[in-house]
C-alpha cells in the first residue's frame, strides 16, 4: 500500500510562506519544490527542497527551507504535489503523476453519518482542505484529464465549493471531474442551479442511494430526511442536465434489498448516467461496525446479478466495484471494473494460480482484511464464452450495449479493462440502445 | 391504486403509472384493511408507491413524473402512415377481406396525385419520425408507385428535418433483383406473412400448385441473404387451425432464423356476430395456443435461443418502463389516427387498417374523408375520429377506469364498434378484454415467479 | 334499487331517480329498441318503465334483465365520465396539442 501521509522527520521551513508544492524538474523556480535523492545536486533557486530519508542529506545543507521526508513518502517525484498540515507537523501528498485518479479530500466534515462510512465523519473546521485544493488546482497541468473530489460532504463549503469548481473550469477545462456527495443540498433548486451553470456537462456527482424508500436508506445513513433529500437532489441535477452516477453499497443490509433498489432506480430515475454497485471497504465505520455491516458477496451474488442485469436491461450504463471474479456471476462479469485505487490495491496469496487475476480488482489493502470464505482462483481462461453459449447472436441484444464498454475484455478481444478514470469519460460515450420499430 | 384478483387467489394491485406488486391473499388482506404490519411488505408498498407516509410528498411527484412520461410520447402524434398503393393481389387468402383479383389497374391502383395528396398530409404529423408502411392487396404488383413515394418521402423528410423509415408488407412472390436492390438502396424492411408450417400455411392461402408456402420461405432466405436477417419480419395470422399447434409453428420460425414471433389473436373482421358461447371458447382455446407459445419461446430462450414473443414485449413496455409503445391496438387514448393513419388507393384516409377492412364490408364509420376533397384538418380534427377517441377513453369507461391492467391495455373502438355496434362495448362481453386479461394474468404470473422468465421480460421491454 | 312487477301490457321496472339519471335510461331503452319499447314515466321518487316486446308476445325475461344491465352500464359511463372529465380532456388535448403549431397550406 502506498501511503500519502506522513510525519515530518526534520524540517527547516522557519518562514515559509506556502504549504502547497508542486516538485519541479530541472529548472529552479521559487514556485516549486526540488526532490532530493542520494546523488542530486541541490539547485539553488527552487522554493523549498524535499530530501528522502535515505539521500544523506542533512536538513540544514540545502540552499534554502527543506523538510525531511519519512520512508514511506520519499517516492515522491517531479510532477507531484505535496502539502504541508497547517501544523506544520505532517506532508500530505496531494497528487501523484503516476496514479491513473486522484482523489482530493476537502473536508472531513459530513451531514450523513453512513453505517459503513470509510472516512468517518469528523465535527472540525478543515476549511484549510478547501484552501489547499484550491491552490493544487492552480499548479496543475492544463491538460490535465481528471479528478475525484472527496469528502466527508465537499457541498458543505457551499459557494466557496462551487468556486473551486469554477477554479478547475478555468485552470484544468479538459478534466473530467468527480464529485462524491450526498446530494442532500441540490435539493435546494437555487443551489443545483448554481452547481450545475458551474459544472457543466464535465463534473459528475456520484450519489450514495442505499434503498428504495425513505426507512431503509435513512436508517443507514443515519439522518432523518436524508432519503428524500437525496432523491429531490437527484432530480433537480437531472432536469438542468446534469450528470449523475449512483453509488450503491452492498452491505448487510443493503444487499438483500439490493433487486428492489434496482428496481427503483430503473422505474423512477433511469434518466441517470452510470449506477455503480460497490462492495464494502472495510476501514473506518466499517471496521467498527463490522458485524453490523459485513456480508459474504458470495451470499447475495445472484441478487447482484439480477439487480445488475436489471439496470443494463433498462439502458442504464452499470459496473460493479470491488467485487472479485470468483465472487461473482459469470453473467456479470463484463460489468465487473478494476476499481481499486492502485494505492491500496493487493491480492491475496491464493489469486496467484488464477487466470483472471488481472481483470479483477483484488481486494482493499486499508482496514480489516475481512475475505469471503469463496475466495478461489479461477481456472478458465475464457469466461464470457462459458456464460454465453451464443454469443453472436446475444451480442445483438441489450445485455451487452454499454455495459461492455466498461468491462472485461469482450469476445472481440479489442476493449480493454480500464482504469476508473477513463471510465468517467467512458460512461459520458455510453449511450442507450436506440428504439426499434413496434410492430404495426 | 387498483386491484385484479388472479385465479389462484393471488392479487395484482397497481399504481397510477402502471407499477405492480402480486401479493398473496392475506397480504392484500392487511392492506385493502389497513392494517399492515410486516415491515417487508410495508417497505415493498411504498417503494413501489402504492402507499406513502401522508407526510411523504415525494411518492407524489415520482407518480406524476412517471405518468407524464408515458403520456409524453402522444405529442408526437401520427407515426405510422399506410399506404395501400394496390388492391390488386394475385392470391386469394380465406381470411382476407380486401384484395381484388383484377387486371384492372387504374380501378384499384393509388395514384402519383392520389400519392402527392397523401405524402402532403403525411408530413403534416408532427412527430419527429414517420414510418410509411406499402399495403395492399400485395404492393409490389404498384412497385413503380412505392419507388416515387419512397424517393419523394425522402426528400420532405430532408426538408422537414424528419426520420422516415420504410416498410413494404408482401407475400414475397414478386421479390425480383429490381426490388431487392431498391431496398437495399433505402434501407426498407420487408414484413411478410408465415403462418407456421406447410399445411397451416397453405390450407390460409390457396394457390395453383399449393406452393405458398414454399414461396414464402424461398422469398424469406432470400430477403434474409441479400438484405440481412433483421430486413425481415414475419406475422401469422392466427385461424382455429392454429390453435393447438403454437410450438410447431414457432418452431417453424426458429428454423427460418426470424427471431421475433408474433402471437396473434384470431382477427373478428369480417365474420357475423357471434353467441356469446362461441366467444368465450375462442378466448380460451386462444390463450391457451398463447401460453403454449410463450412457454416454449421462454424454453427456447433457456437453450440460448434469443425469441422474443412480440405481443409480450409490448405490454412488457408497458408494464416495465415509463415508456408508451407504438402499438397501435394497445393504447388509449386509442391509437386511431393518434398512431397510426391509412391512405387508401382510393384517397380515402382511414382512422386505422382495420377501420379500412370494415369499409370494405360496407362500414365506413372510420373513414376521416378523401385526400382530393378534405384538409389535413378534417381529418385529424373531424368527428369522425374525435368521437370514438372521446368515447373509447379507457380512464372513463365502466370496468376500465378501475382495472390494474389499464395501462397495460388499450382502447380498441373499431374492433367493439364491429362487434358490438359501439365505441366502448360492454367489458365483461368482450373478447378483447378476456384476452388481454388473459395475457396479462400470464405475463404478471410468470414474471413474478420466474426469475429466468424475468430477466427475458426485462430485455424484451426495452427492445 | 329497482323493483320488477308484473303488468297487463308487459313489465314494469321501478328505478329510483336518485340513482339513476333520465337520460341514462333513455339511452338505455334505446339501446334495445329492436327488441323492446320502454314507456318511461315519473312516480314521485322514481322513474317507472313500462318494459313490452315490439313483435307484441310479452317481454322475454332475458331482454328485461338485458335491459336492467344497460340500464346500469349507462349510469356508469355517465357517472364515470363526469368523474374523470378533466383528467381526459388534459389528455386528450395533450394529444392534439402538436397540431397547434401547424401552418395550413
Amino acid at each position: 500500500m502506498i501511503a500519502l501521509r506522513g510525519r515530518i522527520a526534520a524540517q527547516r521551513i522557519e518562514g515559509l510562506d506556502r504549504d502547497v508544492w508542486r516538485i519541479g524538474d530541472t529548472t529552479p523556480s521559487p514556485d516549486r519544490a526540488q526532490m532530493l535523492r542520494a546523488g542530486t545536486i541541490p539547485v539553488p533557486g527552487f522554493g523549498l527542497f524535499l530530501v528522502a530519508h535515505d539521500a544523506g542529506i542533512l536538513v540544514n545543507e540545502p540552499p534554502g527551507m527543506s523538510i525531511l521526508l519519512p520512508i514511506e513518502l520519499s517516492y515522491v517525484s517531479t510532477g507531484d504535489v505535496i502539502a504541508i498540515t497547517p501544523d506544520r507537523t505532517g506532508v500530505r501528498v496531494l497528487w501523484r503523476t503516476a496514479s491513473p485518479v486522484n482523489s482530493v479530500l476537502l473536508t472531513e466534515q459530513c451531514d450523513n453519518f453512513c453505517l459503513m462510512c470509510s472516512q468517518p465523519p469528523r465535527k472540525v473546521d478543515d476549511h484549510w482542505l478547501l484552501e489547499q485544493a484550491t491552490e493544487l488546482i492552480s499548479m496543475l497541468d492544463r491538460d490535465t484529464s481528471g479528478l475525484i473530489f472527496t469528502g466527508g460532504e465537499p457541498t458543505i463549503f457551499g459557494s466557496d465549493f462551487l468556486e473551486l469548481l469554477s477554479n478547475c473550469r478555468e485552470q484544468i477545462p479538459d478534466a473530467a471531474i468527480h464529485v462524491l456527495t450526498n446530494g442532500r443540498r441540490f435539493s435546494n433548486q437555487a443551489f443545483a442551479e448554481d452547481y450545475a451553470a458551474v459544472a457543466g456537462r464535465s463534473v459528475t456527482a456520484g450519489i450514495p442511494i442505499y434503498g428504495s424508500e425513505p426507512s431503509l436508506h435513512d436508517f443507514i445513513v443515519q439522518a432523518d430526511g436524508a432519503f428524500n433529500e437525496t432523491v429531490n437532489g437527484i432530480l433537480n441535477l437531472a432536469a438542468l442536465g446534469s450528470p449523475i452516477e449512483l453509488r450503491v453499497v452492498l452491505q448487510k443490509h443493503t444487499a438483500p434489498w439490493i433487486r428492489e433498489i434496482a428496481d427503483f432506480i430503473a422505474r423512477n430515475l433511469p434518466f441517470v448516467d452510470q449506477v455503480a454497485l460497490m462492495g464494502l471497504e472495510m476501514t473506518g465505520f466499517a471496521r467498527s461496525n463490522f458485524n453490523d455491516v459485513w456480508i459474504d458477496p458470495y451470499d447475495y451474488a445472484d441478487d447482484l446479478a439480477e439487480a445488475a442485469r436489471h439496470l443494463d436491461s433498462a439502458g442504464i450504463p452499470t459496473a460493479i466495484y470491488n467485487h472479485q471474479l470468483c465472487l461473482l456471476d459469470r453473467s456479470v462479469w463484463p460489468l465487473a471494473v478494476q476499481s481499486i485505487s492502485d494505492w491500496k490495491q493487493e491480492y491475496e496469496p491464493i489469486c496467484s494460480g488464477c487466470e483472471v487475476r488481472e481483470q479483477c480488482c483484488g481486494f482493499f489493502a486499508t482496514g480489516r482484511r475481512q475475505v469471503s470464505a469463496h475466495i478461489a482462483p479461477v481456472m478458465r481462461t475464457d469466461p464470457l464464452e462459458e456464460a454465453e453459449p451464443n454469443l453472436t447472436i446475444q451480442e445483438e441484444f441489450s445485455y451487452q450495449t454499454g455495459a461492455s464498454l466498461v468491462g472485461l475484455n469482450s469476445a472481440n478481444g479489442d476493449i480493454a479493462n480500464p482504469p476508473l478514470d477513463d471510465m468517467q469519460t467512458t460512461f459520458v460515450m455510453i449511450t442507450r440502445k436506440p428504439e426499434s420499430g413496434d410492430p404495426e | 391504486m387498483t386491484f385484479h384478483r388472479l385465479p389462484a387467489g393471488r392479487v395484482v394491485v397497481a399504481n397510477a403509472a402502471g407499477e405492480h406488486v402480486l401479493l398473496e391473499r392475506s397480504e392484500f388482506l392487511e392492506l385493502s384493511e389497513g392494517r399492515l404490519e410486516d415491515l417487508r411488505l410495508i417497505r415493498l408498498l411504498r417503494s413501489k408507491h402504492i402507499i406513502r407516509d401522508p407526510a411523504d410528498s415525494l411518492p407524489v411527484e415520482l407518480l406524476a413524473l412517471k405518468v407524464r412520461t408515458r403520456y409524453a410520447a402522444l405529442a408526437e402524434f401520427t407515426k405510422l402512415h399506410i399506404f395501400v398503393v394496390t388492391l390488386r393481389c394475385e392470391h386469394s387468402c380465406q381470411y382476407c377481406q380486401v384484395s381484388r383479383r383484377s387486371s384492372n389497374r387504374e380501378g384499384y391502383d393509388m395514384s402519383e396525385a392520389t400519392a402527392v395528396a397523401a405524402l402532403d398530409v403525411a408530413f403534416r404529423t408532427p412527430s419527429s419520425s414517420l414510418k410509411i408502411e406499402f399495403q395492399g392487396g400485395e404492393p409490389l404488383l404498384n412497385f413503380e408507385l412505392i419507388q416515387f413515394i419512397v424517393q419523394q418521402a425522402e426528400q420532405r423528410a430532408l426538408e422537414l428535418d424528419k426520420d422516415v423509415s420504410f416498410v413494404i408488407t408482401t407475400n414475397l412472390a414478386l421479390l425480383d433483383d429490381n426490388v431487392i436492390r431498391f431496398c437495399r438502396t433505402h434501407d426498407i424492411g420487408i414484413s411478410t406473412s408465415l403462418d407456421g408450417p406447410r399445411d397451416i400455411h397453405n390450407a390460409n392461402r390457396p394457390r395453383p400448385g399449393q406452393n405458398s408456402w414454399e414461396l414464402a420461405v424461398e422469398g424469406i432466405r432470400r430477403v434474409q441473404e441479400e438484405l440481412g436477417h433483421n430486413s425481415i419480419a414475419a406475422l401469422m395470422t392466427t385461424t382455429e387451425a392454429s390453435l393447438g399447434r403454437a410450438v410447431e409453428i414457432v418452431d417453424t420460425y426458429v428454423e427460418l432464423d426470424l427471431l421475433d414471433v408474433f402471437l396473434r389473436p384470431i382477427s373478428p373482421y369480417g365474420l357475423a356476430i357471434r353467441s356469446r358461447s362461441h366467444l368465450a371458447y375462442d378466448v380460451e382455446a386462444w390463450l391457451r395456443f398463447y401460453s403454449d407459445g410463450l412457454s416454449h419461446i421462454l424454453d427456447l430462450n433457456r437453450l440460448g435461443v434469443p425469441v422474443v414473443e412480440r405481443y409480450a414485449a409490448v405490454i412488457l413496455r408497458k408494464m416495465l418502463t415509463n415508456d408508451e409503445s407504438g402499438y397501435v391496438d394497445l393504447r388509449s387514448p386509442a391509437g386511431i389516427g393518434i398512431a397510426a393513419i391509412v391512405y387508401n388507393y382510393d384517397g380515402d384516409v382511414y382512422a386505422s387498417d382495420e377501420g379500412r377492412m370494415l369499409a370494405e364490408m360496407a362500414d365506413t364509420t372510420f373513414r376521416l374523408g378523401n385526400l382530393h376533397e378534405d384538409q389535413y384538418e378534417d381529418f385529424v380534427l373531424g368527428e369522425a375520429l374525435l368521437a370514438p377517441l372521446d368515447e373509447s377513453f379507457a380512464l372513463s369507461a365502466p370496468m376500465c377506469s378501475e382495472c390494474a391492467f389499464e395501462r397495460y391495455c388499450g382502447a380498441d373502438p373499431v374492433y367493439h364498434h364491429a362487434t358490438t355496434g359501439d365505441f366502448l362495448g360492454r367489458k365483461p362481453l368482450s373478447a378483447f378484454c378476456q384476452r388481454n386479461t388473459g395475457v396479462f394474468e400470464l405475463l404478471v404470473e410468470r414474471h413474478h415467479d420466474d426469475s429466468f422468465a424475468r430477466g427475458q421480460f426485462r430485455k424484451w421491454a426495452s427492445r | 334499487m329497482t323493483a320488477v312487477s308484473a303488468h297487463p301490457e308487459g313489465v314494469r321496472v321501478q328505478l329510483d331517480a336518485g340513482g339513476h339519471s333520465i337520460d341514462a335510461i333513455q339511452r338505455a331503452a334505446y339501446r334495445l329498441c329492436d327488441r323492446l319499447s320502454v314507456e318511461v314515466t315519473s312516480n314521485g321518487d322514481n322513474w317507472s318503465c313500462l318494459v313490452t316486446s315490439v313483435d307484441g308476445c310479452g317481454p322475454d325475461p332475458i331482454d328485461v334483465a338485458d335491459f336492467r344491465v344497460e340500464v346500469i352500464d349507462q349510469v356508469l359511463r355517465e357517472r364515470i365520465r363526469d368523474s374523470t372529465e378533466q383528467t381526459r380532456n388534459m389528455i386528450l388535448s395533450l394529444a392534439f396539442s402538436g397540431l397547434v403549431d401547424q401552418a395550413p397550406e
